[in-house]
């Protein structure tokens, strides 16, 4: 809606300044649709004023770099290109305030041919490509990239990790059954950490101290212990508090394998804390309906540049 | 084309096109390299006036070869490359003219393909060194063994392209290459060699076309000239037919698909990098002794003779009755051009026509069809008629809904089949040969799956000895096969308990195998709608918009068959689009198109390296325009993105993805480097060459360009057309000539310079003619057609005996004929090899079924002492009488 307004409003400050409208109009390139020509010629015409040296109806290299980062802009936005980190910088700032409708999702190789394959499951799983897929999110992300959506995982995510929590979820049960249903007396960790690992997975367990942990309720007493977070290919199972790093450990596996408990588990996108800020985070599910929300996070594997640019 | 599916389709429809190669082998004698005398009649039978060679075929499996160790410097590179020449010359034996051309810079219509290819390989080698990283660390986690890295300088295969050094260098080493040649080895002693190299503007295989073609269309030229072009693309098939030579053959290497490759992690082979479990190498031969050989033979090559497509062409495209007389050499016009519906360099294929379906045979039914309607073909010396065009594509776009209805249809299918191959493949997978198996099999350790205690002993030991025996088997035969197998899992055999079972199951029935999602879904309903939304991001009631696309196509076609008939009409006409417009919406296209832009000038070298190259391989610029590409002050910053998407939609491979960033621009990247022209003209890298022309001190023209360098000729003289089987051309003096008796100096370090030189070399230009002139698709009066090849179609049985195939060139030639003791000794051979092993007393009972088979390693050529021409000297040579 307000990107109507805007396009609106750009078309009556053209209709107001014809000159200008039959200038701009000459950059438009022959295979551009309308949609996106309307879009980059906002992003002209809004950044014109940051160019001082460009002047409607005379050529120079200012006016070349304005139209280059107008490409850039739109490549970016409608076809997923992405740019060295400066140049991305640059027209994330030039580009603040044009609003694209349904901006077109493009996937990068990387994901279009890794998932491909079988060992889908295990990319994400251990730590090394953790790391990757965060360098590799900022690309798919700035796809589909608009003002409202700053960091998260890709809206793809919880279909390519659900059928690895499927198989996990068998694993689990038949797990569960022969060691005779789930209860308080085991060892909750070793039946998790088998059954990921049944499935050619690993855990990721993530430990905090609780002392470092800031914004805590104030009637609380105690100040030592850990809490520990578990995730396994990035996507959230559970947390736990503990007098020491292990029990903390037992602690997050029990509350993970609780969700197990029901007729399914999913993999869904939620919103929840993370260092005092909203995120969007991969959170394992059962169907029930929740009560409450979810403990903060304790680690985030989908930041990117973006957020702590934001928050630096 | 650089579409191997039309090889393979052409090659599988008309069998007889094909004949393989007699190569004779140098041999050794007591350690010295005697080469083949070059002079003595053609082992294949034929004898060839030309030979050309689209050189940019050969240049890159030199320099970074797929099936062995790759050259470890430029110097290697350029032998590697002397010694393919050496061997096609070898094989071919021109005896007039060898062509070398080299790709210049390219019309911008091709520079998309290559822009995008080059993106791409950059791309695909930073992806493949990530994999690579992430896969070792796995592995070697899981307890793997893997060679340790091996630090090289990897070849960035982007540096042939016209304006690098590279290229510079080549050129420089070919000459010093061919006056060697010319000057000591007495095969080329006639020949006249042209180099047209990297700094003169064209394709490689164009410029080879505009050559034949402008000689085609002067006097002098010999209508029966023999050619020879060598060149693994397609589309020299189609460029061979619109010459309209009586006598052209193509040569290429043969084709083998999925040849094996070694993994890139552990240099094993039978897997890839996504199946490296790292296990111990296994040995190869009883001592490892085979440890270093390659198991793939030596490429051998294939001629392709384009007069007997022309013989299969006329058999399917003559028509009876027409409503205007029929003419053969049109109808070929026309099938060429409806070739380029399928897929070219310049145009992405339409979305209903895919080779694969068949798409050519259905063009040619409607064609066929329609031509009652049209009242004449689609083209003549590659002008379109659009209105005839146009009913064609009506005609398809009838059937599009059924074409993309039926191809879910077959995909599906092959989904299922290929599902349930690979489950087959899978429970004969078989790990390395000093695994041990059964109850014996290696499991790991803290796993729930333990080994079956043995139930029935004798079955299980009749099962062991049978897989060692049938694993003692392939190590004898060594067959490429066994190689292909994923070496691996060791689970099976008879072993394969229920345990083991349920743990694959597991892992197989994982309903994952993401595919792609498809959202445009061609096949149901709605499609063209979900098209135009999803590919282009428009509305279909966009017509206008549609329009465009449709318009661009059409100039596109006509461009193209102007390219292949004409020459190159506009330098700088492109394809503006990533996607082909529906076969349905070719509606009114006759007006579409009028002509093209005159006089375009072609590209310079280093404006093409700018408009090709990711940033990735500014290294081969100079440093100040590296930083155009990757500086956000740069003004043309845009059209390097170090990442891009790639649409792998309806896509098999992910090659074939179309990369999206690319043509999204109307003022091209020219007109933006234009300001950088002053930087580029400085460069002599830069400036456009000529084609270059060298002969040696026997052939009839040389005393007459000796004279022209002795009277320092200045102007442009015209090549007596009687001194050189009558080609024709303009000469001029090259600045730095190569000139007999004067010392040429190697460029590479290992190899000689030439003191006795005897060859010359001048600058050459093709005949010029004036504007507008159209170059006739027609024979040529006074050419002759050679016999014919295929079996006529009212041969009777009882005519003339029975019908013998040609193999070969020659109809008559000699067939090779074995005695009894050579059937004796074959049969011995072939059933030892085959028989040893477990069946070999229920199959062959015969007396000689006990001698012992032949040592295991000797079927490959690879392992061949070099003495043997092996099979080819016996297809040739009668064996002595019997005794």
């Amino acid at each position: 809606m307000s990107g109507v307004r805007c396009g609106d409003d750009v078309s009556d400050y053209l209709r107001q300044n014809p000159q200008l409208a039959q200038w701009v109009e000459s950059f438009r390139g022959y295979c551009e649709s309308n949609k996106q020509w309307s879009a980059r010629r906002e992003f002209i015409l809004r950044n014109m004023e940051a160019f001082p040296t460009v002047k409607p109806g005379t050529s120079s290299s200012s006016l070349d770099k304005l139209l280059s980062l107008s490409m850039v802009w739109a490549n970016h936005v409608f076809l997923g290109c992405s740019y060295p980190q400066a140049v991305m910088d640059k027209i994330k700032k030039m580009g603040e305030g044009i609003a694209v409708q349904d901006p077109p999702v493009h996937k990068t190789t990387k994901d279009g041919i890794m998932s491909r394959g079988k060992r889908s499951a295990t990319d994400e799983g251990d730590a090394d490509s953790c790391v990757k897929r965060a360098k590799a999110a900022p690309n798919e992300l700035n796809a589909a990239w608009n003002m409202t959506q700053k960091s998260g995982p890709p809206p793809q995510a919880p279909a390519e990790h659900q059928p690895f929590f499927n198989r996990l979820y068998k694993a689990v049960a038949w797990k569960l059954v022969s060691a005779g249903g789930f209860g308080p007396n085991l060892d909750h960790f070793e039946i998790l950490r088998s059954c990921v690992e049944s499935c050619k997975q690993t855990l990721t367990c993530v430990f905090v101290p609780l002392k470092d942990i800031a914004g805590l309720p104030a009637g609380r007493t105690q100040k030592d212990g850990h809490v520990c977070e578990i995730r396994c290919q990035m996507v959230y199972m559970g947390t736990g508090y503990g007098r020491d790093e292990s029990a903390a450990k037992a602690m997050a596996s029990k509350e993970a394998l609780k969700v197990f408990q029901g007729r399914k588990v999913t993999v869904k996108i939620c919103r929840r804390r993370y260092k005092g800020r909203d995120v969007e985070d991969l959170v394992l599910l059962d169907e029930l309906p929740r009560s409450q929300g979810f403990p903060p996070a304790l680690s985030y594997p989908f930041q990117d540049e973006q957020l702590e640019h934001t928050s630096s | 084309m650089g579409v191997p599916a039309f090889f393979r389709w052409l090659s599988r429809k008309y069998p007889s096109i094909i004949v393989h190669c007699v190569e004779e082998k140098g041999r050794e004698c007591n350690g010295v390299r005697v080469p083949v005398d070059t002079t003595k009649p053609n082992p294949n039978e034929v004898e060839f006036d030309n030979l050309y060679l689209d050189m940019n075929g050969i240049i890159h499996p030199c320099t970074h070869p797929e099936d062995k160790p790759a050259p470890k410097n430029e110097d290697e590179m350029m032998v590697a490359i002397f010694e393919y020449i050496d061997r096609l010359f070898n094989i071919v034996r021109p005896r007039r003219v060898l062509y070398m051309a080299i790709d210049g810079v390219a019309p911008r219509a091709k520079m998309n393909q290559q822009r995008s290819r080059r993106f791409r390989a950059s791309k695909e080698g930073v992806e493949l060194t990530e994999e690579k990283n992430r896969m070792r660390e796995e592995v070697i986690q899981r307890g793997g063994y893997l060679p340790p890295e091996e630090i090289k300088e990897r070849f960035d295969s982007n540096c042939i392209t016209p304006g690098t050094e590279f290229m510079d260098n080549l050129a420089r080493c070919l000459r010093y290459y061919v006056a060697d040649r010319l000057s000591n080895d007495p095969g080329w002693k006639n020949v006249v060699v042209f180099l047209s190299d990297a700094s003169v503007p064209g394709e490689g295989e164009h410029k080879i076309m505009d050559f034949i073609r402008r000689q085609r269309a002067q006097p002098n030229h010999d209508p029966n000239t023999h050619h020879c072009l060598c060149g693994a693309d397609a589309d020299l098939i189609m460029l061979g037919l619109a010459t309209h030579e009586p006598n052209f053959t193509i040569i290429r290497e043969e084709f083998k698909p999925n040849k094996p490759r070694p993994c890139a992690l552990c240099g094993q082979m039978g897997h890839d990098i996504k199946e490296c479990q790292g296990v111990a190498r296994e040995k190869q031969g009883q001592h490892d002794e085979f440890a270093d050989a390659m198991p793939v033979a030596e490429q051998e090559f294939i001629f392709i003779r384009l007069c007997v497509l022309r013989e299969y062409l006329a058999r399917e495209l003559t028509m009876a009755s027409l409503p205007f007389p029929f003419d053969f050499e049109r109808s070929i016009d026309d099938w060429v051009f409806m070739c380029f519906f399928v897929g070219n360099d310049f145009l992405p294929h339409l979305p209903s026509l895919e080779i694969r379906e068949g798409a050519i045979d259905r063009l040619v039914n409607i064609y066929k069809d329609v031509v009652h309607k049209t009242g004449g073909y689609l083209t003549q010396n590659g002008y379109v008629n659009l209105e005839r065009v146009e009913m064609i594509m009506q005609a398809v776009g009838v059937a599009e809904d059924n074409i993309f209805k039926k191809r879910k249809e077959d995909d599906e299918n092959f989904k299922r089949r290929n599902k349930e191959k690979r489950k087959r493949m899978k429970a004969e997978q078989q790990g390395p040969a000093y695994l041990t198996s059964g109850q014996f099999a290696p499991q790991a350790l803290g796993r729930r799956d333990r080994p079956e205690p043995v139930q029935n002993a004798r079955h299980q030991a009749y099962g062991m000895r049978m897989q060692s025996a049938e694993q003692h088997n392939k190590d004898a035969a060594q067959s490429l096969k066994s190689m292909m197998r994923n070496g691996g899992r060791s689970s099976a055999g008879v072993s394969d308990g229920p345990d083991s079972r349920g743990a694959k199951r597991k892992a197989e029935d994982s309903d994952s195998e993401p595919e792609p999602e498809d959202n445009v879904r061609l096949w149901e309903e709605g499609w063209k709608q979900r098209y135009y939304k999803t590919k282009f991001d428009v509305d279909v009631s966009d017509e206008g918009f549609r329009k465009k696309v449709v318009r661009s196509y059409v100039e596109g076609l006509c461009w193209v068959l102007r390219y292949y008939y004409q020459g190159c009409a506009s330098w700088k006409w492109y394809f503006p689009f990533h996607y082909a417009p529906f076969a349905s919406d070719f509606k009114d296209i006759k007006e579409m198109f009028s002509d093209f832009e005159k006089d375009t000038k072609p590209f310079k070298p280093l404006e093409q390296l700018m408009g090709v190259f990711p940033a990735a391989s500014g290294n081969f610029l100079p440093p100040s325009w590296r930083n155009l590409m990757m500086s956000a002050e740069s003004s043309i910053i845009d059209f390097y993105p170090d990442d891009f998407a790639i649409d792998l939609n309806g896509k098999k491979y992910a090659w074939q993805g179309e990369s999206l960033f690319l043509n999204k621009r109307t003022d091209d990247i020219t007109t933006r480097s234009a300001r950088l022209e002053l930087y580029f003209t400085s460069l002599r890298r830069n400036s456009l060459g000529s084609d270059v022309l060298f002969l040696g001190k026997s052939h009839p023209l040389f005393d007459f360009i000796h004279e022209l360098y002795r009277t320092e000729t200045r102007e442009g003289t015209v090549v007596p057309a009687e001194l050189c089987h009558g080609i024709q051309g303009t000469l001029t003096l090259d600045e730095d000539p190569i000139l007999p008796d004067e010392t040429v100096k190697s460029p590479i370090p290992m190899l000689r310079d030439i003191s006795h030189n005897s060859s010359i070399n001048v600058k050459f230009k093709d005949p010029q003619f004036t504007e507008g002139f159209v170059f006739k698709a027609v024979l040529l009066p006074g050419a002759k057609m050679p016999n014919k090849v295929l079996k006529p179609e009212d041969f009777e049985r009882g005519n003339r005996g029975s019908w013998r195939p040609q193999l070969g060139f020659n109809p008559n030639r000699q067939q090779a004929h074995l005695d009894q003791s050579g059937f004796r000794r074959i049969l011995n051979h072939l059933f030892c090899s085959s028989s040893h092993g477990l069946n070999r007393n229920q199959q062959f009972g015969g007396q000689y079924s006990n001698a012992p088979p032949p040592s295991s390693y000797n079927q490959g050529s690879y392992s061949r002492p070099a003495h043997s021409a092996g099979h080819q000297q016996f297809q040739r040579k009668t064996p002595p009488p019997a005794p």
